[in-house]
């Protein structure tokens, strides 16, 4: 059991996180506890395989039937329950067959989005995925259903090239989930709306400097300022720079700060709307203002490795960050203190929160599992998802025998902790089969 | 009012509770000790603190004798001797790391598996070296590589001449090298080494001090061009394991014994001292001396001797990059940093 380092002065709020690496490994890491425990890594899913490599995560954490999406070297996209790591869902992107068709075409990021489109709302989803080579296919999924036995798509995805040379590195879809953002190496950026697919904005690169030299554009990461306001975003380069963009403004860059001497890595925004916390490949990660461009404050946390991903949760006070130094930390991010770091043995690819998740202290629940599923890439017909009772009641607390395999899981200890909420929050976990929310325990 | 604290011994400790000024709870005692540093005398200062010295000096010889005593008696006795004390060093009471390798990490052993030396250390495919230096040379520059092409097998020279790094490494990968080396020089004498692992392999700067060369040696030996033995110490940690595997990369992966020639990386306090040896081993007959000399029975003991050649070094890690060299777009796995420095007894190789 990896162990942790942790602070004292500070526990860490009830957070869980979801972390990947480039071993193709799902690391769930939580801190439970009113009482501010220190995070432990409660579950592993994931055989460990090189060509599985993670590539991108997206989640959607909504209460009801959360899902979490996961993209993966090889070109598969896997669509699975957050909650205890079952697959639903998952296709290769290079088509049936399996194989990429040139070499070096791998999957740059994925969103899974959180509107329902369509009435059948628990039985399907929509992701956006591009591609190094500048793809971007925007498709929604149908998990199978054991009752029909058509599985096709709704709709055929949609597909187009967002860039015509270079390499899309970069792709961020924003709060109202109509636009998306589109950049990488010598790839400016490009707004899109992702209704009629086209093209809206596109960014022109800064002029030369004094000096007449012209800095080639490589775009590493971005990040919209705020969940309604598709119109200002933030990006970060491969030349340690921070550019802030203003749709509505001008195409060219309304703020631009260096950040230390390394590529930028990884940036999120704060919910507040005017912060912004950025991480480079020497393991530096600072927060600014994004209204003036002052440095805040740099996270000190003996981080030692290329900053791969920064999430910030929506809810309590934490930020966390993930890298190359196999490490997740989470730090406060008032007073920009290390709460605690999980040593993870991987190189860590990316990290999500699990912000549905609130961390009470309840009685172990196991959950029954049909068993089937192994680990395969077809579609199984065996889950049924559309079971979707909602529970009212306080967290009713179950204990039935248990019968394990879950796919791909390695379960570290030999329970399953379930999430069960309070009154408030109600959320319900997708059961395989037997429901047996009524069933007190003996 | 300046005074070291003396690690005394446990009667000395009441002496230096009061000498530090604390409140004291017994005023008698005090008035009785005078520290030398308080005498403004010279003479009869430095008097008074050889006598102090010398109090200290027979103590300490008193407590030896007695504990050889003890031990001794007990022997004598038949009984348990007491218990030898350990001393404790840095690396004794080394902060415990978490990232240390264990033996049955099944992650470790996946990532082993894909990480990117392994081609090598599976011997599919064999080293191929390129070494090259910064582009001014310097005084010991040639030596010492000429030394490290004596000492890593199957390795070439080439001249630097004013190609960029990132061109030479591409020039690498054509011709199928497995690595690069660069010997960097900094006011005439090599200063720094960066292993570059190829195709897309990591990159590792590390610090050199201390390189003594060949000639310099006394009674050294002349390598062969056997393949060497390897051995690398005390590569713990999940970073060091890297590192290790790094070096491993270098040399090819079957040593020939009968060649007798070892190479050694061994690692403290994370720095890592490089050594070249040739072995022998001698068979010896020892013959017992003692009390029953009649029955002199000569025992044979194998003992092994070492002759150094080839330079011996201390390197000290930098950074390790992830791909290959780019100080501008590059990853960064480790980088050093002030900040990490916080503990003594923290190391992380």
């Amino acid at each position: 059991m990896p162990r942790v380092i942790s602070n004292e002065t500070y526990g860490c709020p009830p957070i869980r996180a979801l972390t990947f690496d480039s071993l193709g490994l799902i690391k769930v890491t939580e801190a439970r506890g009113k009482e501010r425990g220190t995070p432990i890594v409660v579950n592993t899913w994931g055989e460990p395989n090189a060509s599985r490599c993670v590539l991108a995560a997206s989640m959607d954490d909504r209460l009801s039937n959360p899902l979490l999406a996961v993209a993966r070297k090889d070109g598969n996209v896997e669509v699975r329950n957050p909650c205890n790591g079952d697959l639903h869902f998952a296709y290769s992107v290079f088509g049936d067959d399996g194989s990429p068709p040139e070499d070096d075409d791998e999957i740059s990021g994925l969103h899974l989005f959180r509107k329902q489109k369509d009435d059948h709302t628990e039985r399907s989803c929509t992701l956006l995925t591009f591609m190094k080579k500048g793809d971007v296919s925007l498709r929604t999924v149908q998990f199978p259903d054991a009752r029909d036995d058509s599985t096709d798509d709704a709709a055929p995805p949609k597909s187009w090239k967002a860039c015509a040379s270079g390499e899309l590195l970069v792709g961020k879809v924003d709060g109202t989930e109509n636009f998306g953002l589109f950049g990488g190496k010598r790839v400016e950026v490009n707004i899109w709306d992702l209704e009629q697919c086209t093209k809206i904005w596109s960014a022109k690169s800064p002029p030369k400097d004094n000096l007449g030299i012209f800095t080639p554009t490589w775009f590493t990461c971005a990040a919209f300022m705020s969940n309604d306001d598709h119109r200002k975003f933030v990006t970060g380069t491969k030349s340690h720079q921070v550019r802030l963009y203003d749709v509505s403004a001008q195409r060219r860059p309304v703020l631009s700060f260096d950040f230390h001497e390394t590529a930028i890595t990884a940036i999120t925004e704060d919910p507040d709307g005017h912060t912004i916390y950025v991480g480079n490949a020497s393991a530096d990660l600072a927060s600014f203002d994004i209204r003036t461009g002052k440095l805040l404050g740099n996270f000190l946390g003996k981080c030692s490795g290329s900053i791969r991903s920064v999430v910030r949760h929506p809810q309590h006070q934490v930020i966390a960050s993930c890298g190359l130094d196999r490490y997740l930390r989470v730090y406060d991010v008032k007073t920009r203190q290390l709460i605690s770091a999980v040593f993870l043995k991987q190189h860590l690819t990316g990290l999500v929160f699990d912000s549905g998740f609130s961390g009470e202290e309840i009685a172990v629940a196991n959950t029954e599992v049909d068993a089937e599923t192994e680990e395969t890439m077809e579609q199984e017909g065996d889950e049924e998802e559309n079971e979707d009772e909602t529970e009212e009641e306080a967290p009713v607390k179950k204990k039935k025998s248990k019968k394990e395999k879950r796919s791909r899981e390695k379960v570290s200890e030999g329970e399953e902790i379930d999430e069960v909420r309070s009154k408030k929050k109600t959320r319900d976990h997708k059961k395989k089969t037997k429901k047996v929310k009524h069933i007190q325990q003996d | 009012m300046g005074f070291k604290r003396k690690k005394g011994d446990g009667e000395g400790e009441e002496m230096e509770s009061e000498v530090r000024g604390r409140p004291s709870f017994n005023t008698a005692e005090r008035r009785n000790v005078i520290l030398p540093s308080m005498i403004k005398n010279k003479d009869k200062r430095a008097k008074v603190y050889a006598k102090q010295k010398h109090e200290k000096k027979v103590e300490k010889q008193k407590k030896i004798k007695a504990r050889d005593a003890a031990e001794k008696q007990a022997l004598e006795l038949g009984e348990e001797p007491p218990q030898k004390m350990v001393p404790k060093t840095i690396e004794n009471t080394r902060e415990a790391d978490e990232t240390v390798c264990r033996p049955d990490d099944e992650e470790l052993f996946a990532d082993i598996d894909a990480d990117e030396f392994n081609p090598v250390l599976r011997r599919e495919v064999t080293p191929k070296v390129l070494i090259t230096t910064c582009r001014f040379n310097s005084t010991r520059g040639p030596a010492f590589i000429s030394e490290l092409q004596s000492v890593i097998p199957n390795s070439d020279y080439r001249k630097r001449g004013t190609y960029d790094l990132k061109k030479i490494v591409e020039y690498a990968k054509k011709k199928d090298y497995t690595s690069l080396i660069v010997v960097h020089t900094n006011r005439r004498e090599p200063d720094a080494l960066l292993i570059i692992g190829l195709p897309n392999g990591p990159t590792a700067h590390f610090k050199l001090s201390n390189l003594v060369l060949r000639k310099d040696i006394k009674n050294h030996g002349n390598p062969t061009s056997h393949e060497p033995e390897l051995v690398l110490n005390n590569f713990t940690t999940r970073l060091g394991n890297r590192v290790g595997r790094f070096f491993q990369s270098l040399f090819p992966q079957e040593p020939n014994f009968r060649g007798r020639r070892v190479v050694t990386f061994h690692n403290q306090r994370d720095f890592i001292f490089f050594r070249h040896h040739r072995y022998i081993f001698d068979v010896k007959e020892d013959k017992q001396s003692g009390a029953k000399g009649k029955d002199a029975v000569a025992k044979q003991r194998v003992k092994p001797r070492l002759q150094e050649c080839g330079p011996s070094f201390t390197l000290k890690l930098v950074t390790l990059q992830h791909g290959t060299f780019d100080t501008k777009g590059g990853e960064f796995e480790w980088v050093h940093k002030p900040e990490m420095d916080t503990s003594r007894r923290r190391f992380f190789l």
